[in-house]
């Protein structure tokens, strides 16, 4: 990798206006951190942590109510396809193919013409092809989040963050898009940080593990994972760093 | 295919039709539901021949100039389905089942049409049962429209260009403000208001104030009648066509790059294609309604105003001629506009079920 990216948050605390009283909710607090390209964040934690929050403060979704978000140095002010997003639901484009989908964001920077075998190429990652003339209400849960993550990689993001996109998939499915995941990841060495319910997948897919606590959000510790990829789920080490993990999460809910 | 894995279906199911497919999922039919599908495909030909005798054999009960012109037009309806008929018969013979299965499901319609027919020619021409001359037999009707071509021609011409000057500035209006409410709560402010008092008023109550107000303008003032309506029906549909529109597909669209204006337009417009499209089959409705009402109390001109200029000298079988055109020319606007629909929102096919 020639150039690296750092993404940095410095002192960031988000909260947001409650609809109905005249209050205010305490999202995060005081979050700090840096990373950089080639690592694989994990976070993990009970929801309204503020994980989501955070990734869409670093797409530029949201600003933050303090401290500042900066990729190489440069504050965040708005959203950008160097920092591809993938959501919990793949939010294809109802009205558009398959192949129009991804190639929505070249489009709309007028990059398309010239870039057709991009499409192509990413049809052909994600093994739908024959599927590229079919409207996203004709594809299955895995085929349409495929469809989500190869969108959002056609940019070829520094950043790919990943707000638990493997949530509404099943088991099998699941399984697969890890290692699919993980392989991009491997291959194009991003920064990615992903969002997970999951210890496991949290583990599994990690270079680092961020667990975080709730009310208000604060990061409780951040878990580099010693292990070669790709990694046994049933050896004594994953083993031990997932009961750590969840200790540390239910301690959270204790205290 | 529920999981992502894509194991490649055998050739077989692959190269399956639709029909197959439906047929291979069908229970096998009895004999006595197949004996029963093929007279009831046969029903409208006797249907349509009983029509046919009792015309040209019973005996009038009062004159009837030119009497070949409803014979032709029952012939040419009931060829029409024979010889469909005979078309499909051939097909099925080569294994295509799919026209004789469309003519199965329309025969009993079509044969309710060939017997209205007949009832209404018995108890008109041929007994007088109905009052004389307000009802008014096909064939006179048919006659009297043939002779008034020239007239019924113009008047329809006027109206369609009436109802498309209207509805096309009442859809293009109703577009931007509808985009601008559902979009900026800004431009929502101001328009809100007018669309929650000024919208509830059926478009057609502004007609004899707008008579009074310009009497000597009354074309523009009926565009302006029937663009209202249709206006009102396309903002509130785009409106909330728009609002509706979910904050992730925004979101979306913002982390792959679009910009401000193409979030409107590649995003938004897109995604209340369907209700916008609903607004403008409403409007559609209205309008025809306005427009009819507009010729009938105050333009010199189009099939209303020929109604009820075909009322004044009593001729009822050209009031009836009339009725006939508008209704095949609406049912063509609406066709049309259904067409388009179909076009626009296959994407729909499949997700909405």
């Amino acid at each position: 990798m020639v150039q690296t990216t750092v993404l940095k948050l410095d002192g960031v605390s988000k909260s947001f206006a409650k609809v109905e009283k005249d209050d205010i909710t305490h999202a995060l607090e005081n979050i700090n951190m840096e990373a950089g390209s080639g690592e694989f964040i994990s976070l993990v934690g009970t929801s309204g942590c503020g994980k989501s929050t955070i990734l869409r403060l670093i797409a530029g979704l949201i600003t933050p109510t303090t401290g500042q978000v900066a990729v190489n140095g440069t504050e965040v002010l708005g959203p950008d396809p160097d920092r591809g997003m993938v959501f919990q639901k793949p939010t294809l484009f109802p009205w558009l193919t398959v192949e129009k989908n991804l190639s929505f964001s070249l489009r709309m920077k007028n990059k398309l013409q010239g870039n057709e075998d991009k499409v192509a190429r990413m049809l052909n990652v994600i093994g739908l092809e024959d599927f590229k003339d079919d409207y996203p209400g004709q594809l299955s849960g895995g085929m349409a989040q495929r469809v989500a993550l190869a969108r959002s990689l056609i940019n070829e993001p520094d950043i790919l963050l990943l707000d638990e996109p493997l949530g509404a998939l099943d088991a099998f499915t699941r399984m697969n898009m890890q290692d699919e995941i993980l392989s991009i990841w491997r291959e194009k060495k991003q920064l990615v940080i992903m969002v997970t319910h999951d210890v496991d997948e949290a583990i599994y897919m990690g270079s680092k593990v961020i667990v975080m606590e709730p009310h208000p959000g604060r990061i409780r510790a951040q878990i580099p994972i010693e292990m070669e990829y790709p990694r046994n789920r049933s050896s004594a080490q994953f083993v031990e760093y997932r009961n750590s993990i969840l200790e540390m999460l239910n301690y959270g809910v204790h205290e | 295919m529920k999981t992502a894995s894509l194991s490649p279906a055998p050739k077989a199911s692959r190269k399956l039709t639709r029909d197959q497919l439906l047929e291979l999922e069908q229970k096998e039919k009895t004999s006595a539901q197949k004996l029963a599908d093929t007279a009831i495909t046969l029903l409208p030909v006797v249907s349509g021949l009983a029509a046919m005798l009792e015309y040209a054999l019973l005996p009038n009960a009062f004159a009837n100039p030119r009497p070949a012109t409803y014979f032709v037009f029952l012939l040419i309806l009931f060829c029409l389905y024979t010889g469909a008929l005979g078309v499909g018969l051939v097909q099925l013979t080569k294994g295509n089942k799919h026209l004789m299965q469309r003519l199965r499901h329309k025969a009993p319609l079509y044969t309710l049409l060939f017997l209205l027919l007949l009832v209404y020619d018995f108890l008109t021409l041929k007994t007088a049962i109905l009052l004389q001359p307000f009802l008014p037999c096909v064939n006179s009707i048919f006659n009297i429209a043939w002779d008034d071509r020239e007239y019924l021609i113009i008047s329809a011409l006027y109206s369609l260009r009436l109802l498309f000057f209207g509805y096309f500035i009442g859809v293009i209006t109703g577009l931007v403000t509808g985009i601008a409410c559902g979009y900026s709560p800004k431009v929502r402010y101001w328009v809100d208001p007018v669309i929650k008092f000024l919208g509830p008023i059926p478009s057609s109550t502004w007609i004899p104030i707008m008579m009074v107000l310009v009497s000597g303008h009354f074309f523009g003032a009926s565009v302006f009648i029937i663009a209202l309506g249709v206006w009102f029906a396309v903002t509130v549909a785009s409106m909330t066509g728009i609002s509706n529109v979910d904050k992730e597909y925004f979101e979306a669209a913002k982390t792959l790059g679009a910009s401000e204006q193409q979030l409107v337009f590649r995003v938004a417009i897109p995604h209340a294609m369907p209700s916008i499209l609903q607004g403008m089959t409403q409007g559609m409705s209205t309008a025809c309604t306005a427009l009819m009402i507009a010729e009938m109390m105050g333009v010199e001109a189009g099939l209303g105003w020929y109604i009820t200029w075909a009322k004044a000298w009593a001729s009822y079988n050209k009031m009836f001629a009339a009725l006939i055109v508008i209704c095949l020319l609406f049912t063509a606007v609406t066709k049309v506009l259904n067409m388009v629909k179909k076009r626009v929102l296959r994407w729909q096919i499949g997700v909405v079920k």
